[in-house]
């Protein structure tokens, strides 16, 4: 299988752009000599525009061009597989490379699989303007279970944890002096169902996210995917997401909302990035996808995504932070062998 | 970690639980439609890809579906 995919992106606050991302991607993935399967990832990321230098203010003019490629083998048995991948991603002031590595074990019936995952990535961050040159170590761990509950339902609950140590500041902001330390921690649960009457699948999946920078973060999102006639496939979605601000974060001062809020004298830790306030968001989309021959896939995604302070639904919000607007648009095509 | 043993545990006891009861005693050849590409969780590889870049760029929050894939500047 051959899949090529290109993603444009575009983000904005207020009606201001802000980023904009242009990434082409190709994956291609074999099966070998019946039990093996390899598949590989590449992709170009051009990202440009202007990014707030504290809160939503000063959009500062940038641009980087990151190159990620993944590549994983995967030996299947017949209860489970093992799959071994490794990642590089480059930007001009931002090296990341990952390995990873899954097994999935199912019961006799194979209506229970178990999954256990475990990943490490190692990343080197000097920015442009130099004289900084610091590391991130990140390790993670996943276990979960996939259940077969009927002939048109099966649902998956994952469990997640994510061991941080180094970097994690953003070296482009101001007064941003973050923890060399976090940790997070997921619960993730999916349930697919399949619906006799219209042919159609619903995926519903609710992730419950928390961290050691005191951030909560709740993650509901819905599906339908509906097959229509001549090879089309509608799919429409909405997601809801709502996180707690860090720890450190230091809201906007109202007495001077476009100067950056200065941190107490003996405050260590303090971040004025808007992404680690307390924030709702949502998103809508639609995919539409047409088989064209049994070899041939084409598809088309467009997702809207709002990111307001005041929609957050525990903890205070900024009210000093601008609106933040984003979309997506995708094409995809896609060459089974 | 005392909290994430439980965790684990209550996964397992729940999931052989489940097996055991025969909550799901669906036969081999009763999963025609659980064989389906929309009934899997793996979804567009791409399209999963290209979407988690997007949001963990954008939200402190991320993972909870896998390991792996490489980390980037951007959050």
């Amino acid at each position: 299988m051959i899949s090529l995919k290109y993603l444009d992106y575009q983000d904005s606050q207020s009606g201001q752009d802000r980023i904009g991302v242009h990434a082409p991607s190709i994956m291609v993935m074999a099966p070998v000599a019946g039990v093996w399967s390899v598949s590989g990832t590449f992709t170009s990321d051009v990202v440009s525009g202007a990014s707030p230098a504290f809160h939503t203010e000063q959009l500062t003019k940038m641009k980087d061009h990151r190159k990620a490629v993944d590549l994983s083998v995967t030996r299947y048995f017949p209860r489970g597989s093992l799959t071994l991948g490794a990642s590089h991603s480059q930007e001009s002031d931002y090296i990341s490379r990952g390995l990873s590595a899954q097994g999935t074990i199912s019961t006799e019936d194979k209506n229970t699989t178990f999954n256990l995952g475990v990943g490490t990535s190692d990343d080197t961050i000097t920015p442009s303007y130099g004289g900084v040159h610091e590391k991130k170590n990140v390790t993670d761990v996943m276990v979960g279970v996939t259940q077969v509950l009927t002939k048109q339902d099966i649902a998956q609950l994952n469990y997640g944890f994510s061991h941080g140590r180094g970097y994690f500041s953003d070296p482009y902001k101001l007064a941003d002096e973050r923890p060399r330390e976090r940790n997070h921690r997921t619960i993730l649960a999916r349930w697919n169902h399949h619906f006799a009457f219209t042919d159609g699948t619903s995926h519903l999946s609710y992730r419950y996210y928390w961290d050691t920078w005191d951030i909560r973060a709740h993650t509901i999102s819905g599906e339908y995917v509906q097959p229509l006639p001549y090879g089309w496939t509608l799919t429409p979605g909405v997601r809801f997401y709502t996180q707690t601000a860090a720890r450190f974060y230091l809201p906007v001062d109202p007495a001077n909302p476009s100067w950056p809020t200065f941190p107490s004298v003996n405050a260590t830790e303090f971040s004025e990035d808007q992404r680690l306030s307390a924030f709702g968001a949502v998103t809508v989309g639609l995919k539409v996808a047409k088989q064209l021959s049994p070899d041939w896939l084409l598809d088309v995604k467009f997702e809207k995504y709002k990111q307001r302070s005041d929609w957050a639904w525990s903890g205070t919000g900024d009210p000093g932070l601008a609106p933040f607007d984003a979309r997506t648009f995708q094409f995809g095509i896609t060459r089974y062998f | 970690m005392s909290f994430t043993l439980t965790l684990v545990r209550t996964i397992v006891v729940v999931a052989g639980y489940m097996s055991l009861t025969g909550c799901a005693n669906v036969k081999p050849w009763e999963k025609g439609t659980l064989a389906r590409p929309e009934m899997t969780f793996e979804g567009d590889a791409l399209d999963v890809r290209f979407t988690e870049h997007v949001y963990s760029s954008k939200e402190a929050a991320s993972g909870g579906a896998g390991v792996g894939g490489g980390g980037c500047g951007c959050n």
